[in-house]
């Protein structure tokens, strides 16, 4: 068979991303640029607002000195760099795909490897294509509009953001539009089905982002959770199953994709349950129609019950049954941050762990209730079926963990460092002044006695000790001082502090400042960041792609029934659990 | 997926079975681990 297809439409793709890359260099688009990437451009008016005026400042002092003008850059804003990235990222991959498109118009394939994975080249370029449109074009625009709507009072609620019209949300229904309504191109087919690898990688590389002490703040408790939803699904779907008559093997499928991982259970439990092709399509027909809802669901319900990051991790990552719709709503709840994402990424691990004790557990069910049933051998089917990623995911976590890829306290994405504060973020003379104040007023009888009991008021502890009031005017004076923060934990006394009613605005403002000044963003953390942004924004178009109307209406009849009943269930009872035990502790 | 059968792979994959398509992934997340790593 020969995959390749003549079309000049890898060429095409091409050439616009080249052209793209172009403008951004240029400059051409910056009107454009400006009102997409409206919190940047604002950063770049500040930066250039300060470079005038040193400008005019070193211009004036030369020329009373009757030298030369100073040669000076304006610094690069934020603004500069989002521009350089995208033209970067247009003209390499415009390059690449302009040269594959003119050797695929050129070249006569022969059935092969190289035909084979040249003909992935077009299908890779129009899930990126799509991905470009929607992260650089229509997640902001729809950000803007939900700002502006609500700016304006036509609603009282950012629309955008309580439907997560966001990249992730927005590439999967462009990925459903156009499979269902223009379908794929012939083209593009072969390369539409590298979606599935790379969400696997980007799941893989989210284990650059973890470090072993938050793994041990949430391990316990997600096994706990996770523990309960898993084995009660599994029998709640044994159970249903039997009593509405449905196949051995269908229910125990059903059971195993409810409860587990969605697909990739499926079809791990199906050898061992001896399911039929249809059943496993039934199963995930009906994983998928189910996922579907939860994963456009939950981060609505989330933002409206003012949920953490944490606690939406811990529900997502228990409630919703497929492993890419869990990664969708978290990042459909939290899309510029990862913290929600890791959380759900630990509790969705946690249940793929699950997935061998299931298949022995349907094992012995399907051997008890189906006389006659050949015997499997469960070892071989663990081994042969268990999801390698998820131990890649463990073994990229595990070097992280050693400090491989970053410093420890770099995987927050941003670590404090007080040696790293640069001059011109120093306090100046008046915010210290608030906070000589307001050391002043602390520090008298009357002061020290109001400080004390706030402390104990509101419980302020730090590393497992009760903060005291002389740490307290201790981290105060040491500020006024050095003029910035010495220590993390004395930046987190002093944010308590910054709290306590009758605390002095303006000192406030500066310990904010100050926590501010010696926070920094990693930038190993932040490529890391971006990169599985970009792994889970293709994935994701390409996930939308298959979700075919076809596989939605297979979900139909008692499966959907018995799946809709059970996973709403989990869904509801692992919401109250996690709102009633999880607090945000990352 | 409404694409065309291929004599490679399944609908979902270009990958000849899941195993090879997580080790795949596996050497892939690997290299950008590693990539970012050496040069930020």
């Amino acid at each position: 068979m020969i995959y390749t297809v003549k079309s000049p439409a890898l060429l095409i793709i091409g050439i616009i991303m080249l052209v793209w890359g172009g403008l951004n260099k240029s400059g051409t688009v910056d009107g454009m640029q400006s009102y997409l990437q409206k919190s940047a451009y604002g950063d770049h008016m500040k930066v250039k607002e300060k470079f005038d005026a040193e400008s005019r400042v070193a211009i004036e002092m030369a020329t009373a000195e009757n030298k030369p003008a100073p040669e000076m850059k304006m610094p690069g804003s934020k603004f500069d760099h989002a521009k350089a990235d995208q033209a970067q990222l247009s003209n390499i991959f415009g390059a690449a795909f302009v040269l594959i498109g003119l050797f695929t118009m050129a070249w006569k394939p022969k059935q092969g490897n190289l035909d084979y994975f040249t003909s992935v080249v077009p299908g890779v370029a129009y899930i990126l294509l799509i991905a470009f449109i929607v992260r650089w074009g229509l997640d902001p625009i729809f950000a803007n509009w939900g700002k502006a709507v609500k700016e304006a009072g036509i609603l009282s609620w950012d629309f955008a953001k309580i439907l997560n019209l966001n990249y992730v949300v927005l590439g999967i229904v462009i990925g459903m539009l156009i499979v269902n309504v223009f379908k794929i191109p012939a083209w593009a087919a072969n390369g539409v089905r590298t979606a599935r690898f790379f969400l696997k990688s980007g799941v893989i590389l989210l284990g650059t982002l973890y470090s072993a002490a938050e793994l041990a703040q949430l391990g316990g408790l997600s096994v706990i959770l996770i523990g309960i939803f898993v084995l009660g699904s599994v029998g709640v779907v044994l159970f249903m199953g039997k009593r509405m008559k449905l196949p051995n093997s269908m229910t125990a499928v059903l059971s195993a994709g409810m409860g587990v991982c969605g697909v990739s259970a499926t079809v791990a439990a199906s050898p061992v349950v001896q399911a039929k092709a249809e059943e496993i399509a039934y199963t995930i027909g009906t994983i998928l129609i189910f996922g579907v809802g939860c994963m456009f669901l939950f981060p609505t319900v989330g933002h409206i019950l003012n949920m953490g990051p944490v606690q939406f991790g811990a529900w997502a990552g228990t409630g919703i049954l497929n492993s890419a719709q869990v990664a969708g709503a978290a990042l459909a709840f939290d899309p510029h941050g990862i913290e929600t994402l890791k959380v759900a990424e630990i509790f969705n691990i946690t249940r793929v762990l699950f997935l061998p004790i299931i298949v022995l557990w349907l094992a012995a069910w399907y051997v008890k209730h189906e006389e006659g049933a050949e015997k499997v051998n469960l070892a071989k089917v663990v081994v042969a079926k268990f999801p390698v990623f998820v131990l890649g995911f463990i073994a990229m976590f595990a070097l992280s963990s050693l400090g491989t890829f970053a410093p420890a306290g770099h995987y927050q994405g941003k670590y404090f460092s007080s040696s790293e504060i640069k001059e011109d973020k120093l306090l100046k003379g008046k915010e210290t002044r608030s906070l000589e104040g307001e050391l002043t007023r602390l520090s008298a009888a009357e002061g020290t006695q109001a400080l004390s009991k706030y402390l104990v008021d509101k419980t302020v502890v730090l590393e497992g000790h009760k903060v005291t009031s002389n740490e307290t005017l201790k981290a105060l004076s040491d500020l006024i001082a050095n003029k910035k923060l010495s220590t993390r934990q004395q930046g987190n006394i002093l944010k308590s502090l910054g709290k306590m009613e009758g605390f002095d605005a303006v000192a406030k403002g500066s310990i904010d400042k100050a926590e501010k000044a010696a926070t920094h963003d990693s930038k190993t953390i932040k490529a890391y960041r971006n990169w599985i942004a970009w792994l889970f924004a293709f994935g994701l178009i390409g996930l939308g792609m298959q979700i075919t109307g076809k596989a939605l209406k297979q979900a139909g009849g008692a499966p959907l029934i018995i799946g809709s009943v059970v996973g709403t269930a989990k869904a509801v009872g692992s919401l109250i659990v996690v709102l009633m035990f999880v607090k945000e502790f990352v | 997926m409404s694409a065309p059968k291929f004599e490679r792979g399944t609908s979902l994959s270009i990958f000849v079975s899941d195993r090879r398509e997580d080790f795949t992934a596996l050497i892939f997340a690997f290299i950008i681990a590693f990539g970012v790593m050496l040069t930020t």
